[in-house]
Formats: C-alpha cells, structure tokens, sequence
C-alpha cells in the first residue's frame, strides 16, 4: 500500500493550492481527480477574476489553472487522473478506483476538496435534451469548442448565470432572455450590466412554466411567480429556443467526509450539507482538512486560499513547519481570504437585502430588478464624474472585493484605498491620459473612458469589447445604452489590441454628444 | 456546430478527424474528444430513451455525473458519452432502456 504525507481528493483550486503549500515543504503529496484532466472548474473559466493581486485578480480562470498545475508539477506533486476515491476509512486510508482497478493509499493527512455539483429545478419537459446545465454550456464551448446551441434562455443569475450567459454570446450563441425566480438579480451587478447592455433581457421574479419540444428543446414558456412562487395567470412569456441553460445554484459534494466520519451540518450560510471545520480547514477527525466548496459553496478565488490554509496546516500537524512559521503563514492567507469575504456578497451576507452601500449610497434598485443601472442612478455613485477632457467613467456600484482598477492607472485617477470593497472614486487632481489600462483591468467591464466633448458635437467613448468579429475603425454601427437598447449611430473611431489588455480590446466610438453618458455598447450592422 | 475561432480562446486544439458510426451512419468528429461533443457538432439530440417511458434524454450535465447521455458504444450499453474520448471506428448507437440486447440494441 502506498503511503503519502498528505492524500488530496480532487484537483480543482483548492486540493492544487493545498498540493502546493504541503509539497513546498517538503511532504509526499499525492492528489487524485476523477477526471481525465486536473483544474477542477477552473479551465471553463474564461473570465477575468476577481480581488486583488495576491487574489489573482484580473487573470482568467484557466490561465490560473495553467499556473496552478505548473507549479505543483515543478514541485513534484503526483497527480492521479480517472482516479475516483471510492472510500475513505480509519486510520486514514482510502481506496481508489484507477481504471477497472482499486488501490489502497495511506495518508497521514487527507484533504477532501470535491467541490460542488449543480442543483436542478424541475418543470414540465426539463428531461428534454437541449436542457443542460449551465456547467454543461461551457465544458461544450471552452473545453470543447462546441456550441452548446443557437439560441438559449438562461435560467438563474447568480454569478454563474450571469457569467455562463456572456460566455455564450462570446461563443457566438443568442441569448434570448435571462429568468430568476428570485426578485432581485443574485450575482455581480457588473456582470450582469455587461449582459444586458448586450440587449438581453432580464425576467426577475419569472421562472420556467414549461420547456416545449417532442425529441429535443424547440421553445419555452416563462411566467412571472407571485409571493407563493405560483405562475401568474396570464404572465406567461413564450420564446423561440433550442436550448434552456439551468444555473440555480451548487451543492458542495461532501459525501466523502460523511464516510469518514466527519462532524457534520446542514447549513443554508453554506448552501448545504457541510463537514465542520475549524480556521484552518481541519474536520472533527484529526488530520482530515476539507477545503474549497465541499466545505461552502464560494469562488474560486476562495477555494484557493481555503486549500493554502490547510496544507500549510497539514505541514505544521506533521512537523514539516514551526508552529510559529506555519502560523505566521496562515495567518497571511487568512487576511487574503478575510479581504474576499467582504462587501455585499460576503457569504455572511447570503439572504439579506441590502440599500445602501458601505459609502452610504443608495443602491441600484434597476440593477436588481432589470440588470442594469438607469442613467439617472449612475450619477450618485463616486466612480462617476464629468469633467471636460477624457475621463474614466467607472460604472462600479455594489461593495465587491476587488481592486484591479486602482493598481492599473500609473496616473493615479482611481483610488479604492485601503479597504478592498469600497467603490472606486476619481480623482479630480489627477490626469487622464487615456492609455485605457483601467478599462482592460476591471474584471467587471465596467470602466469606460468618455470624452464628453469633441468640440464638434460629438463624445467618444471607449469601451471593453470582447467579442468577434471585432470591428474595424471607420466601421458604422449603433450605440446601445445600458439596457441594451439602440439609441444612436455610432462610428468606431479607434480599436485597440494589446497583450496587456488580455484580449480585453477596447473600441472607441464616437457619438452624438447628448449620448455620452448614454451610450454604452457597440453593435455592428447597419445603423438603426 | 464547432466554435472556429473564439475573442478569448482563439482556436482549439483538437485532435485529427476520424470516422465514426451513429447508429450505423458515418459521422466525423475529433479523435479524443468526448463522444458526445462529436454527436452535438453533427446536431444528434438524443442518446437514449428511457425504459418504462420511452423518453429522450440528451446531454445534460456534460461531466459524468447525470448518465443522462449514455449510450451502446462498441456493444457496450450505458457508456457515458460526455467523458468517454471519441476513437476512430466506434459503434455508437442509440440506446433503448438500459441494455444493450443482441443486436447492441434492446427495444
């Protein structure tokens, strides 16, 4: 039987992170994954994180996992692909199924990092194909390079919802509408500003009445819920669709650390069945740690941390570390994960309404309902100023944990301060030079620089673009506004490509001048 | 239909054409790639009917997790489409119920 320091179950963010750490000290790590390739979920995500810079911020999901795998390969971490840990049992042993074979391993300590599987609604036709999980739509288009269909309604918008649904019209699919039963838009409101100035609808308060379809998804009927959750009688909205993407939501996948007799709870802060854990990702058995979202369902971004605290722990509990080098360690990581667990959608915060910002501003309230900010609400948020050369006009509105923005401008026109929630504000001492790295840098797209005057009537504004084909200078089109509706010509006056920006391109259209603070998208064709 | 080039991700490394069957009809897809990305491309819908009812199912989760989308796959019954790599020459057929019968089909 093969014994190891530490055995990880799963090689998504969190079992990597605690790969790392333990192996960087010296233990013999070994991590197994079910799968054919490690990364967990990280190589679906194409989006620019999250955070800070030690949080990865501004880097995509799968350039993380690259980083990730790379290191714990240099490191000399065994990694065990196809390989499922079918039980876990005293004394810290577990078996394997490797292909038709199992195995026993030994470990002195185990962290279980599953992860989290998707949750399900049911309505009349959800068996049809064409009805897919959200996670489904981007193993299809960012692993695979397939489309997962032609035209899509989106059901949920928590961030998953929220950011598959981009992703779909980056892949090139329509997304005719996004539905939440909820009242009020779950996820990021950046992200999905993003989606609806794209021209997609939100239903908030409006689920699934039924998908339609003999063999395969040909349509769906949405209707809107009263407080009982019951359809309301003549509501209901029909669309044209081949395919119906479900995001409602995860569930951390703890059965392992059921089986292993770890303390259990159910706990809705969590979003579910849950092993106890302590501060540093241990369960109530000695030297079994879980981490990531087994143990509460969060980002990415936390699961990494969660896996760093626990194989730095690990390496303390088997000597590899001092206790007073293990704990000044992680208690670096644990003011890195105290930075994410902050602003309005700090896991504490699950459930509460929040109206008004840590700054004391008003929220959004069109935001929540229809996924976009009005233009007479902007204007009441600190990232929004005029003034009369080029400008960054940050359309950042909710308390998230994240500053790219601020490190991005050598000039210093944006400053968050110390506290990584607070929303950005603008200098008015400080020069615009326009160079657009604030606009690459938000992870939310939700910077734009404006000129507000010409001098000949017109504004340009310069926007994050992240579609194809992209569109050429001199090309005509129509400026969308923040819900995505037409509201003028617009003339591309500029493309800009670099590899700074991470294929983040920022186009830069001109405008009558009455739109500039209007205009906020670009659509090609011909104008309306 | 497969995504030809992606604002993010530029183009997919894929794996060289091969020639499969579905159902007896010759398909094309991309050696190592899930069995059931080659069926999506070439627009095939359903990988089964359920037992009792008689209902289609198709892809639904895409990882391995749901069964939704197995299918007989060189005789074999209940292969998972979605994590099973696409070789040159499968036998892919639709199933019916949960085996795969005499002939790799039971109706």
């Amino acid at each position: 039987m093969k014994h190891y320091d530490m055995i990880i179950v799963g090689a998504g963010p969190a079992g990597l992170s605690a790969a790392i750490e333990a192996a960087k000290r010296g233990m013999k790590v070994v991590v197994y994954d079910e799968n054919a390739k490690p990364g967990g979920q990280l190589f679906k995500q194409i989006h620019k994180f999250f955070g800070s810079r030690e949080h990865y911020a501004k880097i995509r999901g799968f350039q993380i996992g690259e980083k990730l795998l790379a290191e714990a390969s240099e490191l000399g971490v065994e990694v065990v692909l196809d390989a499922i840990v079918i039980g876990i049992f005293p004394e810290k042993e577990v078996t394997v199924k490797i292909g038709e074979h199992v195995t026993h391993a030994k470990g002195d300590t185990i962290l279980i990092a599953t992860g989290a599987s998707e949750n399900m609604v049911t309505f009349p036709g959800w068996t049809l194909p064409g009805v897919i999980g959200a996670g489904a739509a981007q193993t299809m288009m960012n692993l695979h390079g397939v489309l997962p269909g032609h035209r899509v309604l989106m059901l949920g918008t928590g961030n998953v919802g929220l950011v598959v649904s981009f992703q779909l019209m980056q892949a090139g699919c329509e997304v005719v509408a996004l539905a939440d039963a909820a009242p009020r838009v779950g996820g990021y409101g950046v992200h999905a500003s993003k989606v609806a100035r794209c021209g997609v609808p939100f239903y908030l308060s409006h689920t699934i009445v039924s998908a339609e379809g003999e063999d395969h998804v040909t349509g769906v009927t949405i209707g809107q819920v009263d407080a009982n959750w019951q359809i309301i009688e003549g509501s209901e909205k029909h669309f044209d669709v081949d395919t119906i993407c479900l995001a409602v939501g995860l569930s951390p996948m703890s059965k392992l650390c059921d089986m292993a007799g770890c303390d259990m709870e159910d706990n809705p802060a969590k979003a579910g069945f849950v092993p106890v854990v302590d501060e540093y990702g241990e369960t109530s058995v000695s030297g079994i740690y879980a981490a990531g979202d087994v143990s509460g369902i969060e980002e990415a971004s936390s699961a990494m941390i969660e896996g760093r605290i626990a194989g730095i722990a690990a390496a303390v509990k088997l000597g590899y570390l001092s206790e007073a080098e293990g704990t000044a360690e992680i208690e670096k990581q644990k003011a890195a994960l105290g930075g994410l667990r902050q602003g309005m959608f700090a896991p504490g915060m699950r459930g509460k309404q929040i109206t008004e910002t840590e700054e004391g501003i008003a929220i959004s309230q069109n935001l929540l309902q229809y996924g976009f900010v009005s233009d007479e609400e902007v204007e009441r948020f600190p990232g929004v100023t005029h003034s009369s050369g080029i400008h960054p006009v940050m359309e950042c509105t909710q308390n998230i944990p994240c500053n790219p923005c601020q490190d991005a401008c050598k000039n210093h026109c944006i400053k968050i301060g110390s506290h990584i929630t607070s929303l950005p504000s603008v200098d008015p001492e400080a020069k615009c030079t326009g160079c657009g790295m604030c606009v690459a840098a938000c992870s939310g797209q939700a910077i734009f620089l404006v000129r507000e005057d010409c001098g000949d009537g017109t504004a340009e504004i310069t926007l994050p673009y992240e579609f194809l084909p992209l569109p050429q200078k001199g090309e005509k089109g129509t400026a969308l506004s923040r819900k995505g509706e037409a509201v003028c010509e617009a003339e591309v006056v500029g493309v800009r490509t670099a590899k700074v920006f991470d294929h983040t391109n920022l186009l830069t259209m001109k405008v009558p001048k009455e739109y500039a603070m209007k205009a906020r998208f670009f659509r090609k064709g011909e104008p309306v | 239909m497969r995504i030809q080039e992606h604002p993010i991700l530029g183009t997919y490394e894929k794996g060289k054409t091969v020639s499969f069957t579905f159902d007896g009809k010759q398909l094309e897809g991309c050696a190592g790639e899930p069995i059931a990305m080659a069926l999506k491309n070439a627009g095939v819908m359903v990988h089964r009917y359920t037992k009792k009812e008689h209902k289609p199912r198709g892809i639904f989760c895409a990882i391995g997790r749901c069964t939704d989308c197995v299918m007989v796959v060189n005789g074999k019954p209940n292969v998972r489409t979605c994590i099973t790599p696409l070789e040159a020459g499968m036998e892919v057929r639709t199933q019916y119920g949960v085996s795969a019968g005499k002939e790799g089909n039971a109706v």
